[in-house]
């Protein structure tokens, strides 16, 4: 446990919570600390933040190579997997990873595109490009 | 408008927490770590078949749910839980059960968590809170890897209560409904402890237990040649987020645990539990020492001795330790 002014972190509103943590002392007894978290613990999260945003980056790329569907680029941004995102939206993960082909994703109808993106929470036209 | 009058306490783990607090409010007092022990909370498994995040499982606890209902029924407690399938019918539950005067414990998913800390808002759908409130549209949640109480509006309320996913809540809800004036702890400590054995040594499968730990050293050595260096660091980034972060409170629970034999050998009156917690918290500093060295090498600041093959060492000896620990408390009567 130390002070909250670490600089692994790149994102500001990171680690600014304090938790429980628990250790074992030299004298044989069990510690609960109230504190923040040491640096080991902070460059895991942070490795984690760095291959989402890694993920997305790559996604848009490919979106706009027009290599793949920009139901791929929402669905990394929303740290999802094709399991959670056909739940979400309503579609089973075989269709779902069916759209993610280009070609397959401009010939979708209304109904389907508005259950993608009621899922993302933004509009049809948002659906079609990617910021 | 309805508000109980809730002690919060914050706690290592989301799921004994919750226990703890519910039962706490019905004037029943264990300690956070007990509750754990008595619902056998402590487990290894290493599953690579199931990805989570892009990349493998490794789990360090039970099956969400299982600590609430092991701790509730070794100790008498009558309960009831419910799932649900149409989001306002558990609303409605939720008001009606929150009226008769009881918080209610909740599992939840903590991407839409508006309260939670932004690092940990990735898709996990196995945390656990307690509603203790209601007034208009807010509800009064105690969250213990918070250190205050919060509050929630109703439609957040139901984005966590359902969210999507793997292990998908469903808006499950439990709470105590009948807590008996004179429990006798001893019974259910022995029979978690025996619990806990069996799952760590006798269960006759290689991704779990101790043997789940030998595998998962015998897997890390091959990564750094099987994947490449990038993906390698990852995958053994998750397994040190599994067992550092996502309220384990440290090593994999197993400082929680080690705690839970220090209070049962003064409660059970059996000093040799003294000892073994004593091994139990030597062991959990040498995962400790695991996630620090590994971390250093996820940064890629890695040196000879934090290679893949120095971490795998370092888990079999784990392994060794936890087997002897786990092999003398299956012996408890």
């Amino acid at each position: 446990m130390e002070d909250n002014s670490n600089p692994v972190y790149k994102d500001q509103r990171h680690g600014q919570s304090k938790e429980l943590l628990y250790s074992y002392d030299k004298d044989g007894q069990f510690q609960r600390t109230v504190g923040f978290h040491g640096e080991p613990d902070r460059i895991i999260l942070q490795q984690a933040w760095d291959h989402f945003n890694e993920r997305i980056e790559d996604a848009r790329q490919r979106v706009i190579a027009g290599k793949a569907s920009p139901i791929v680029y929402y669905m990394e941004k929303f740290l999802a997997d094709p399991l959670n995102l056909s739940m979400m939206a309503g579609i089973s993960i075989w269709r779902v990873k069916w759209h993610m082909r280009p070609g397959v994703f401009k010939r979708l109808n209304e109904k389907t595109l508005k259950k993608y993106a009621d899922a993302f929470n933004i509009s049809i036209e948002q659906l079609k490009k990617v910021d | 408008m309805v508000k109980l009058e809730f002690e919060h306490r914050q706690a290592g783990h989301c799921e004994s927490g919750v226990t703890r607090n519910l039962l706490n409010y019905h004037n029943f007092s264990i300690s956070e770590p007990m509750a754990f022990g008595i619902g056998a909370g402590l487990f290894f498994s290493y599953l690579p078949f199931l990805k989570m995040q892009h990349a493998p499982t490794t789990s360090f606890r039970v099956w969400p749910g299982e600590v609430f209902d092991r701790a509730t029924r070794e100790l008498g407690v009558k309960t009831a839980i419910h799932k649900f399938r149409n989001p306002k019918d558990s609303m409605d539950k939720l008001n009606e059960v929150l009226e008769k005067g009881f918080p209610v414990g909740l599992q939840v998913g903590t991407y839409h968590l508006p309260f939670f800390p932004p690092e940990y808002r990735m898709h996990y759908n196995m945390h656990n809170m307690i509603a203790y409130g209601h007034d208009n549209g807010t509800y009064f949640i105690s969250d213990t890897l918070m250190e205050n109480l919060v509050e929630i509006t109703y439609e957040d309320l139901i984005r966590v209560r359902f969210a999507k996913g793997a292990f998908a809540p469903q808006g499950r809800m439990y709470y105590p409904t009948f807590v008996p004036k004179n429990i006798d702890i001893k019974p259910a400590i022995i029979k978690g402890i025996r619990k806990t054995a069996y799952n760590m040594t006798g269960i006759p499968f290689p991704l779990i237990g101790a043997k789940g730990i030998r595998y998962l050293s015998g897997r890390m050595r091959k990564w750094e040649k099987k994947l490449g260096p990038e993906k390698a660091s990852y995958y053994l980034g998750q397994v040190l987020r599994m067992e550092e972060e996502v309220g384990t409170a440290g090593a994999g629970f197993r400082f929680i645990y080690g705690a839970f034999l220090d209070e049962a050998s003064t409660v059970l009156n059996q000093p040799w539990l003294k000892d073994i917690s004593v091994e139990m918290g030597e062991n959990a500093n040498k995962w400790r020492e695991f996630s620090y060295l590994g971390s250093r090498n996820c940064k890629k600041r890695g040196k000879p001795d934090q290679s893949y093959d120095f971490l795998a060492d370092m888990l079999l000896d784990v392994a060794d330790r936890e087997e002897k620990i786990f092999r003398q408390l299956a012996k408890i009567k």
